[in-house]
């Protein structure tokens, strides 16, 4: 579904990620993983057409979109929960998803809407709600919601359980699983990396803007010396 | 009584600044940029009205008009003039507005002529009483009630239709509002449309009611807007609305009570440097 070949991106001359290589398969589940400053969130925002890309190429439905803008790439089919989440905080939630579904007609919105409630029946309470005044956890679902009323095909979610109980990770990472069985393809970008290892299909592990491991989960999870060099498991 | 009439007047005059000031914040808000030759919107409404009303003798044609001519001056303004030096340091578009500003005013000079231009027909310059007491024009009525009309509908078209959603979400977060398929040129072209052609309404209305239209007209409620949208919180709709009327009133008061020996943009000055002392953040600023 999406591949980056020899794929580098960055700002100016600094370069956050070199020569990275990577495959998300269509209905799976991709973790792109790795300490704080690794380019994952930069590699997440250059798919998405904010962050230049400087080499490479990146591949969608087997069309290279690497050179279009930003407002193009969520047309096809390609939708973003940012760090930070970076919400419409003026805007209620209600609007917040009405925003997230506007490249689709306005009658398509309640069913839409509702398919996104299904998966967070919190928000459902909460729709009048400004976005600024949602918990954490809430914040989280509605980026997570907002990306999915565009109907995109990949979901690429940054930073997914950072700040968040521990509880409310959980909900979020059962609609991640809800979402996979419904088809969708997820690119995930976690510090949290047991969280990933556990729902993940394939992982990427990304280290000062390079991979440096990459493969399926399961090998991941085995690997011990994958797991005390990256991954801080015990 | 006298009051009442300080207040009313003070409310008319507010409802022009109002106007005037409206574009300006739509346009900070969304680009952050002082868009200082945004008088001349004012200025233009004031001109396509006078020549449009003594043409056809309808004052409704002359405002419909101005609004649309200003309206597209605005998106042209945004397109040649913004968005190509958009992500240079905010000194750069603030200087080509203010250039762009004189430019205008010699334009309208070049054009119009030095002297002015005057309608022909008599406008809305009946008197109508309220109350028993308060005399207006029907004119000062019509710039009331007319942007009150505007301002309400613009809100309301803001809150419940999708793409004043989309302007309202791009003026939050630009780029997250291109994530979701909103193009900022459009958000922009709204914003200097509806902003200009505000301008452009009061434009039309103050030369009415002066019976005047100069090319200098909009010197003073450039700077005057300036002020206003820096004492509203830079940005804030409501702050920007709150701080024109604030404006006008302190104003009427002012030139009652101050007025022999400040005259009245020395007043409205004084008042903004005050509360400016007080709150350097403006009355309304966004969190």
């Amino acid at each position: 579904m999406l591949r980056l070949e020899r794929f580098s991106c960055g700002y100016g001359l600094f370069r956050a990620v070199s020569e990275l290589e990577l495959e998300v398969p269509h209905g799976t589940i991709t973790g792109l993983i790795g300490p704080n400053g690794a380019g994952k969130s930069s590699t997440l925002m250059c798919v998405a057409g904010h962050v230049n890309l400087l080499a490479g190429s990146i591949v969608f439905d087997e069309l290279d979109i690497g050179g279009l803008p930003a407002t193009e790439r969520v047309r096809r089919g390609i939708a973003i929960a940012p760090e930070g989440r970076r919400l419409f905080k003026d805007l209620s939630v209600e609007d917040n998803l009405r925003v997230g579904g506007l490249i689709h007609p306005a009658g398509r919105f309640k069913a839409d809407r509702d398919y996104v409630l299904s998966l967070f029946p919190r928000l459902g309470e909460r729709l009048g709600s400004l976005a600024a005044n949602l918990s954490g956890g809430e914040q989280q679902m509605l980026s997570i919601g907002r990306a999915l009323m565009a109907r995109p095909k990949l979901i690429m979610i940054d930073e997914l359980s950072l700040g968040l109980m521990p509880k409310m990770v959980d909900l979020c990472y059962d609609a991640l699983l809800r979402l996979k069985q419904d088809g969708m393809t997820i690119l995930l970008v976690e510090q949290n990396t047991d969280r990933v290892l556990s729902v993940a299909d394939h992982v990427c592990v990304l280290e000062s803007g390079h991979a440096v491991w990459s493969g399926n989960a399961a090998d991941a999870r085995n690997d011990p010396t994958l797991a005390a060099a990256y991954l801080g498991l015990h | 009584m006298l009051y009442v009439e300080l207040i009313a007047q003070g409310l008319i005059q507010g409802s022009i600044y109002a106007l005037i000031a409206l574009g300006l914040t739509l346009v900070y808000g969304l680009l952050r940029i002082l868009h200082v030759a945004h008088a001349a919107f004012f200025t233009l409404g004031g001109y396509v009205g006078v020549v449009v009303a003594n043409q056809t003798g309808s004052l409704a044609a002359a405002i419909v008009a101005a609004m649309i001519v200003a309206g597209l001056g605005g998106i042209v303004v945004f397109r040649l003039c913004y968005q190509p030096i958009l992500h240079q340091p905010p000194f750069v578009p603030l200087i080509a507005s203010i250039g762009l500003y004189i430019a205008a005013e010699e334009l309208f000079r070049i054009v119009f002529g030095p002297s002015g231009l005057t309608y022909k027909y008599a406008f809305l310059q009946g008197e109508v009483e309220l109350l028993g007491f308060l005399r207006f024009k029907t004119g000062e009525l019509v710039v009331v009630f007319g942007s009150a009309a505007i301002i309400g509908v613009l809100s309301l078209l803001q809150t419940r239709t999708r793409i004043g959603v989309a302007c309202q979400a791009t003026v939050s977060d630009p780029q997250m509002a291109e994530s979701f398929g909103i193009s900022l040129s459009r958000v922009g072209d709204i914003n200097f449309f509806v902003g200009s052609a505000l301008a452009a309404f009061a434009g039309v209305m103050v030369s009415v009611l002066n019976n005047m239209v100069e090319p200098t007209m909009g010197s003073v409620p450039s700077y005057k807007a300036l002020a206003i949208i820096v004492l509203g919180g830079l940005g804030s709709v409501r702050g920007t609305l709150v701080a024109a009327l604030v404006l006008g009133v302190v104003e009427s008061f002012g030139t009652i009570y101050l007025g022999h020996f400040l005259d009245r943009n020395a007043i409205a000055f004084a008042f903004l440097i005050l509360v400016l002392m007080w709150r350097p953040q403006g009355l309304f600023a966004r969190s």
